[in-house]
């Protein structure tokens, strides 16, 4: 029977995910679009809505507010964002499915909305009942501790550290089972003969006070997330979930280095319109969104958030392709660890 | 030395920049009347003004919020003692004698007495703030994990068990409801979808503005309603006359305790307020020889709510700066504006933005000096709504809480929760259950709930694990005490 690991070592994600570890890009993903396009029929007359299914504070609520600037500063049509938080992103996909399709409202989304689907195939498919216009986001993940952690310094010290306490040791987490966090850190305490509890904090802050305090002895993050901790040295990565190290943790070990056989899971954020939506609208919708994830505004957005260490950008059918292969990634996984798949 | 310093460093920076003084004058004003104006409440204006706050200075967004909590706690009196309707839990206790002062012609000195006692509390609240935050900052994240916060909410619901409410027994069911209801959506640690009965936007779980509205404001137009339909309705008597400095220096005993519990109460992350407001009226009621006139007018009742509920404020500034944890819904907003800003309240704050912390330890200290002069001009203006016709106001009260319960998520689920709270609330209140109650336990059971699981994952899921943290240990047991002390009076009494 294959293990999860060898389940997330199937290859497919690798097919569709091209991951360019480099700092920074000369040229930008859509500079080839035409400079300005205009809508048809007058489109749009009237200020967009981009539903968020979650608080604007948050991920999600950052990436809503900077590509909506960008929109707005390419085309010159305001996005009015309404924000419909819970449920794990399910309340804002259901108001969204209920609103008209006519292409005056788009979705923000992340790769939950994946992962609902492969657990439960009556929730909607991004990459089928929704036209991806643009995945502005693609980011991995890594595990961090103290950076002044004297017990563990690096990754080997912290396997063997974990494996002495014979279950005790803990790590951080968001809560939600089935989640790309805790799927990952399965693999990963499978692949290490490793056993370490993981704890569920849904939320941000409570999640990072509970290293930086000792509550926990590691964190499961996005180094996007916790980059103001990086940078005043109170965390410290020990182990990228990447195959390769990017540029800017050259140090920090991979899968690769770590000798772990199995391939990382990202978190992606994307925007999306219906998909009975008029073609025409949605021909222009896909052109905003994908010309302003290279303007400067977003760009630098993107860049802060460290989103900019692999390719976060996919069109359309690059998006349609990644969801794909997340959704059957996830499936297989699911299926693994004996949930319900439906 | 440093604190005052830092103090003055932060006054300059707050009174030097023009656009501060405009956000400054701007929230102390906005939470006043928000506060007061039924229906609505600091809660509405702050989640109006969050998505603007991204185009502020963090220093100026995250001051203004704070400004915003200072005068909105005591702006929620005013519609607590003029329509018995508490503007936000916290002044649900104010109602309770400052609605009959009110009938009896003296919603004057009510309203008096809460503007002069809620800028005493606050400000001295803001003192205590800037002497004990830094230093607490450095120890709390790693003194309180989940198994202590959830501790401190066992602690804070057994405190809070009867308040409100006719009996001990009544007090604990309403907050049991309230529990019960806070289960409704996913759970926080696998995400089951619980009590969802097939509507997605249940998976969201039932928000407590919409519950607060309907408990408070709707089930209040209900009231008079009725009274109105059975010919018993009684416009409430005019009066301007605020209380003398003799009646307010008589109340010095009843302000020192108050202040002393709202601090402490205040601390407690994700209590805060409410539990002080309601713990402040207890003490007074036990402590005083005339209890039979508690809720039935006296001035005691309001200077002990609203003391305690203001000198929470400061106080919970605390558990949001130092661990990161809101002590409500208020400061739950306040993490979102630190967010917006890039940045994480916590310890962090105090290293990487001391600037900032200062300017708004100095804006609240202001803003809780602001209510005395402000509020007393602004209150002889609010007092006047009472002059409006019943039949204008009660829609404009059910108008002004649709478009708060709609405001806060967008969902017109929450709409429908806040009718059907005030429709409860009609029948509770006429049974001797607790309303506030229900409320309390409805946004403590969430907090609990997620602190208990993430506990026992920490400690492996044995629950003896709490004996070995000292600080868990001692609220659960102090918890408990209070709780077999209640259930001891409730008895006594009884036989009595």
């Amino acid at each position: 029977m294959k293990s999860p690991m060898k389940i997330l070592a199937s290859g497919l994600i690798a097919s569709v995910m091209t991951l360019v570890s480099t700092a920074s890009y000369a040229e930008c993903a859509t500079d080839s679009l035409p400079a300005s396009m205009d809508g048809p029929g007058g489109f749009s007359e009237r200020a967009l809505t981009m539903i968020v299914p979650y608080g604007p504070a948050g991920g999600s609520g950052q990436v809503a507010q900077a590509m909506a600037q960008a929109v707005t500063e390419l085309t010159g049509v305001n996005i009015n964002r309404d924000h419909k938080p819970g449920g794990s992103g399910t309340v804002g996909m259901t108001a969204y499915m209920a609103v008209p399709a006519d292409g005056y409202a788009v979705l923000e989304h992340i790769d939950d909305a994946s992962s609902a689907h492969a657990l439960d195939s009556s929730k909607p498919n991004p990459a089928t009942d929704l036209i991806p216009l643009v995945i502005s986001q693609i980011t991995f993940s890594q595990i961090f501790i103290r950076s002044n952690e004297d017990r563990f310094t690096d990754w080997d010290s912290f396997v063997e550290w974990v494996k002495a306490q014979d279950g005790k040791a803990t790590i951080a987490n968001v809560s939600k089972e089935g989640s790309m966090e805790r799927v990952t850190m399965k693999a990963i305490s499978d692949a290490t003969g490793m056993t370490i509890q993981q704890i569920s904090f849904d939320k941000g802050a409570p999640r990072y006070g509970a290293l930086a305090g000792g509550q926990v002895d590691a964190l499961f993050e996005q180094p996007g997330d916790v980059r103001k901790f990086l940078d005043s040295d109170t965390f410290k990565p020990i182990l990228t979930i990447l195959k390769e190290a990017p540029s800017a943790f050259p140090d920090v070990p991979s899968l690769t280095e770590a000798g772990l056989d199995i391939e990382p899971l990202y978190r992606f954020r994307g925007f999306y319109v219906h998909k009975d939506a008029p073609a025409d609208r949605v021909e222009w919708l896909q052109w905003a969104f994908q010309k302003a994830f290279c303007q400067q505004s977003y760009q630098d957005f993107n860049k802060s958030k460290f989103m900019h260490l692999i390719e976060s950008f996919r069109d359309t059918e690059g998006a349609r392709e990644l969801i794909t292969a997340t959704i059957g990634q996830y499936r297989d996984v699911y299926k693994e660890m004996g949930l319900d798949v439906k | 030395m440093d604190t005052l310093t830092n103090f003055m460093n932060g006054t300059v920076a707050l009174f030097s920049d023009p656009v501060g003084i405009f956000i400054f004058f701007g929230g102390v004003i906005g939470g006043m009347l928000f506060g007061a104006i039924p229906g609505v409440s600091m809660l509405t204006l702050a989640a109006i003004l969050l998505p603007f706050t991204a185009h502020l200075s963090p220093e100026h967004g995250i001051m203004l919020f704070s400004v915003i909590y200072c005068t909105g706690v005591y702006g929620g009196a005013i519609t607590a003692i003029l329509f018995n309707i508490p503007g936000a839990p916290e002044n649900a206790p104010t109602a309770f004698d400052g609605y009959p002062m009110t009938q009896k012609g003296q919603a004057g000195k009510a309203v008096g007495a809460a503007v002069t006692c809620s800028a005493i509390g606050g400000t001295i609240s803001a003192v205590l703030m800037m002497v004990a935050t830094a230093p607490i900052a450095n120890w709390a994240i790693s003194a309180f994990g989940p198994p202590e916060i959830f501790a401190l909410v066992f602690f804070g619901l057994a405190v809070a068990s009867s308040v409100g409410a006719s009996t001990f027994w009544k007090g604990w069911l309403s907050i049991l409801l309230g529990l019960l209801i806070a289960v409704v959506g996913l759970d926080p640690v696998g995400g089951i979808e619980r009590w969802d009965f097939g509507m997605p936007y249940l998976l969201a779980g039932i928000h407590f503005i919409p519950m607060i509205l309907g408990f408070f404001a709707v089930s209040e137009v209900f009231v008079q309603v009725e009274k109105k339909a059975k010919g018993s309705y009684h416009a409430p008597k005019l009066s301007v006359d605020f209380p003398s400095l003799t009646e307010l220096f008589a109340q010095k005993i009843a302000v020192v305790r108050s202040i002393v519990i709202g601090f402490f109460c205040g601390i407690l992350p994700g209590i805060g307020a409410t539990l002080a407001a309601f713990m402040g009226y207890n003490e007074a009621v036990r402590w005083s020889k005339d209890r039979k006139e508690f809720g039935t007018g006296k001035m005691e009742g309001v200077i002990s709510s609203e003391t305690a509920n203001n000198a929470a404020t400061g106080a919970a500034m605390i558990p949001l700066l130092a661990l990161g944890l809101p002590g409500g819904a208020l400061t739950a907003m306040m993490v979102g504006v630190f967010q917006m800003h890039d940045m994480e309240p916590g310890p962090l704050v105090f290293l990487n933005s001391g600037d900032l912390v200062w300017v708004v330890f100095s804006a609240m200290f202001f803003a809780n000096l602001s209510i005395l002069l402000i509020g007393y001009l602004e209150t002889k203006t609010i007092i006047n709504l009472l002059r409006i016709p019943f039949q204008f106001l009660a829609p404009l009260i059910l108008l002004l809480a649709t478009v708060g319960a709609y405001a806060v998520r967008g969902l017109a689920i929450d709409v429908a929760v806040m009718f059907a709270a005030g429709i409860i609330g009609f029948f509770l209140r006429r049974s001797g259950y607790s309303v506030a109650g229900i409320v309390l336990g409805l946004i403590l059971g969430r907090i609990g709930e997620q602190t208990f699981a993430q506990a026992m994952q920490m400690l492996h899921f044995e629950w003896t694990g709490f004996f070995f943290r000292p600080i868990a240990i001692t609220l659960i047991v102090a918890g408990v005490l209070t709780l077999l002390g209640s259930i001891y009076s409730s008895f006594f009494k009884k036989s009595e």
